[in-house]
């Protein structure tokens, strides 16, 4: 029992393939919406964390505790006027917000959320090498970003994304090593092991105690990779006033906003799933899109408390840790994580 | 050189403490030449001066370093005092010395949170500015102004304390240390701001004098000077502190030099809070109808210890009731002309971390 | 020291020099031989028929501090730079506001207003009353002018 399936039962009568297509239209674009409301709660929770944190009250006039701030806000980018740059390069221009958008909507409907009750699973997209597919779809994002850094012409942009490009490739292959040793270790216990749900059902122990080095890479990378302080040097506001986003005005300016606190979600539900197995809570699997969303709103919580306590780091010292110190951590990690499998069977 | 980028950071640039402008030449992220023009918010106080009377000048005074204008304030009182032969009372003596080294406290904070936000720290810019609005309510009870506060006026002060302040500044005291430590802690025990500081922006003590720095980024570089100990005024010769100094001369020795300044100031106001005489707050001779009249010959330098470094003022009177010049010697003009040479063949991350360091404020640059 | 200038006391006691501004550099040199390595400030006087420039010399070590004045008829005395590296700036500031052209800097420029301002604003005789507009050309330099434009 599937919502894909619920929602087949609907239109059952348009035929078998013509049935399942307008459905999974239907099932995708409903996961827009609830993504989109995720995200506006998340920008909601992060001013109001924000608030508490620095003795502040946050957001409180517009609807009751603020909560009607953000939609307020959202309009007032919609409203506003989007400022072109004059010299700029049209098509990548116009383009960049709309790759960070699109990558980070299409990663969200790869995971799997496990299931609710009277719903049943909530998985968008089975796919037998879905882990490889995520990671290849959140690639685009940074893409976006130089696109954005190049495009609009601008000096503090271009610096930008140079320094954009320089954080990603000095943190993506100890990420994508890290992943590496759970595969490993998931294969021993499940046949497809690049997939996310069967890595999932392959925690008996959640990996994190298993892989504690693996699990620092790794969230450290979700860190960078999302890319606010202490490693936000692509948008380093005090420096190069808004980075590769300094020529983006109005809604386009707002998808960059967006698509920030998007990959901190998307951070946080990876590392749940990968990290703290996901929808499997102790007490009901029924609901495991509840333990799911628990577990990432605690880490989303982390990432905040990260991002208000830490100043910048500098670029060409985040590159000597991404290669001197995650890089070996990464391969210490895969060398345990190949002697716990191989040698002691776990 | 066809590989040098010219980048042109402010006026309007978010760390560039209000209206610095840099022409940077960089290659890549290195700055290979940099060139600061100033005077965007230039307006010219001397010559304002020239043209009102001597107690309404300190409304320009002010208006120089707004973060902390008490000090403008001493430091100016120091030289007009002097040229008019009024001397302040007992009472008044004390009054100042408690608000300046107050308004040292509250100008310090501001530089601290400023300092973090420059460096991408955002949470610690608030609880210093808690602080320091507690300091500004201090302000607004004895004179009805928080920043520029015009408390101080010739021959005196232009209104009494009350019990009531010197309690709540005693409950100030008591309770400020603790959240010193607190907001000290944010940021000394950040191994990324310690990464992002220490050996950052080196300044050699015979540089720094040759350029004229004077203030804690001297005392970071490890010249023990400070014209409150070197010329005392107020009631510095009678109250024990000491200088702080560091020797390391980086970001991080301006930091540290700059909090242990505060440190002092809790002392000294703690040394002088409880022995206020009682007695007059002005100077009999400098009522207020008489004040407008009054009349200044010859001149006179008196130089301060300002929360940024040396701040002189010159007066040349020529026995009229105007100034006949005023000049101002800005510590703040002086330090950033050091800027150059300290953020030179360094990265553009660090050009942020240095010129935070140095605690500008334009109303007085330019001024 | 003492015969090289006459010696004044100004109000707050501090030793004042005057030497003749043919002399001044040599005069300055043998002050920084001396020790006074720290120039705190340089300021002019507009004394109507002359002008009076006011240097202030500080030694940190030994803590004295003297003041040196020379007087121009000309708006020119020779540059100190080659001594101080502070004066660079001092003299520029006293260039633009003051207009005492100093021989032998080597950036001569304006420090607070645009290059292209008219006047010194520091002299008596500076009027007032002619408003002068400032605007930013295509590269981003200021410049005045005393049309005020459409923008403001």
């Amino acid at each position: 029992m599937t919502l894909l399936s619920t929602l087949y039962g609907i239109f059952s009568f348009l035929g078998h393939y013509p049935g399942y297509a307008v459905s999974y239209f239907i099932e995708a674009l409903l996961y827009l919406i609830v993504i989109s409301l995720l995200l506006i709660f998340v920008i909601y929770l992060f001013r109001k964390f924000m608030a508490r944190l620095q003795l502040r009250l946050g957001p409180n006039r517009v609807g009751k505790f603020g909560l009607l701030q953000l939609i307020a806000d959202a309009l007032k980018l919609i409203g506003k006027e989007s400022i072109l740059p004059k010299e700029r390069d049209d098509l990548p221009y116009r383009v960049a917000p709309m790759i960070v958008m699109i990558g980070l909507f299409l990663a969200f409907t790869i995971l799997p959320y496990g299931s609710l009750i009277g719903i049943g699973s909530l998985t968008v997209t089975n796919s037998a090498v879905s882990l490889l597919l995520v990671f290849a779809v959140i690639a685009i994002m940074p893409l976006g970003e130089v696109l954005a850094g190049i495009s609009s012409h601008n000096k503090y942009a271009l610096i930008g994304a140079l320094r954009s490009i320089a954080k990603d490739i000095s943190f993506e292959v100890p990420m994508m090593l890290s992943i590496l040793a759970i595969v490993m270790m998931a294969s021993a216990r499940v046949p497809e092991s690049l997939s996310i749900s069967s890595i999932v059902s392959a925690q008996f122990l959640p990996y994190a105690i298993l892989q504690p080095l693996g699990v620092f890479v790794f969230f450290t990378s979700m860190v960078a990779r999302a890319s606010y302080t202490p490693f936000d040097m692509g948008e380093s506001d005090s420096e190069l006033v808004s980075g590769f986003s300094t020529e983006y005005t109005g809604m386009r300016f707002g998808i960059f906003y967006i698509g920030l606190f998007g990959s901190i979600l998307l951070g946080s539900t990876l590392v749940s799933l990968l990290y703290l197995s996901g929808y499997n809570g102790p007490l009901s699997t029924e609901a495991g899109v509840v333990w799911l969303f628990i577990k990432a709103m605690v880490l989303v919580l982390i990432s905040f408390t990260v991002w208000l306590s830490m100043p910048r780091i500098r670029i060409d010292k985040f590159v000597n840790f991404g290669w001197k110190y995650l890089l070996p951590i990464s391969f210490v990690n895969l060398i345990l994580t190949g002697i716990l499998t191989l040698g002691l069977g776990w | 050189m066809s590989d040098l980028m010219q980048l042109n950071m402010g006026p309007q640039h978010p760390s560039m403490h209000g209206v610095l402008r840099l022409k940077v030449k960089v290659e890549g992220e290195i700055i290979r030449e940099i060139e600061p023009v100033i005077g965007y918010l230039h307006r010219n106080a001397e010559k304002l001066c020239e043209m009102t009377y001597y107690c309404d000048n300190l409304v320009y005074f002010d208006r120089m370093d707004y973060v902390a204008s008490m000090n403008m304030e001493a430091g100016y009182l120091e030289a007009a005092e002097k040229l008019l032969g009024i001397p302040p009372p007992e009472r008044a003596v004390y009054i100042r010395t408690i608000m300046n080294e107050l308004s040292r406290i509250a100008s310090h904070l501001v530089w601290a949170g400023a300092f973090g936000l420059d460096l991408g720290m955002l949470t610690p810019f608030f609880y210093c500015f808690v602080e320091r609005e507690k300091i500004l309510r201090i302000f607004t009870e004895s004179c009805g102004s928080r920043q520029e506060t015009n408390y101080f006026s010739i021959g005196g002060v232009y209104q009494d304390i009350t019990p009531e302040i010197v309690d709540h500044i005693k409950t100030f005291l008591s309770e400020f240390p603790r959240k010193l430590e607190d907001i000290y802690n944010l940021f000394a025990k950040n191994d990324v701001f310690l990464s992002r500081t220490r050996g950052i922006g080196y300044l050699d003590p015979e540089i720094a004098i040759q350029y004229g720095v004077t203030g804690p980024m001297l005392r970071a570089s490890g010249v023990p000077y400070d014209v409150r100990k070197a010329e005392p005024y107020l009631l510095y010769d009678k109250v024990d502190f000491d200088i702080p100094i560091s020797k390391k001369g980086d970001s991080l020795a301006r930091f540290s030099v700059r909090f242990e300044e505060i440190r002092q100031s809790i002392r000294i106001i703690k040394q002088i809070i409880d022995k206020i005489p009682e007695g007059p707050f002005f100077n009999p001779k400098a009522k207020k109808p008489m004040m407008i009249r009054l009349r200044g010959d010859g001149e006179v330098y008196a130089r301060t210890e300002s929360s940024k470094g040396e701040f002189g003022v010159y007066i040349v009177g020529d026995g009229g009731v105007k100034p006949y010049r005023v000049h101002v010697r800005s510590p703040t003009f002086k330090n950033l002309s050091v800027l150059p040479e300290l953020a030179k063949n360094q990265m553009i991350a660090d050009l942020i971390a240095i010129s935070g360091s140095i605690d500008l404020v334009f109303g007085e640059i330019d001024r | 020291m003492a015969d090289e200038g006459q010696q004044q006391v100004d109000k707050a006691g501090r030793q004042i020099f005057k030497v003749p501004k043919e002399k001044l550099l040599e005069f300055m040199r043998a002050r920084k031989d001396e020790g006074f390595n720290h120039l705190s400030l340089i300021t002019g006087v507009d004394r109507k028929d002359h002008i009076e420039v006011v240097y202030h010399l500080h030694s940190v070590e030994q803590d004295r501090y003297i003041v040196v004045k020379t007087t121009t008829n000309n708006c020119t005395v020779p540059s100190v730079t080659s001594l101080w590296r502070s004066a660079n700036w001092d003299e520029r500031e006293q260039w633009d506001l003051m207009g005492i052209k100093f021989e032998g800097h080597p950036n001569l420029k304006r420090m607070f207003l645009p290059e292209s301002w008219v006047g010194h604003p520091l002299r008596k005789d500076y009027d007032l009353g002619n408003v002068q507009y400032i605007n930013m050309d295509e590269d981003g330099e200021d410049y005045s002018t005393f049309d005020p434009g459409d923008g403001w």
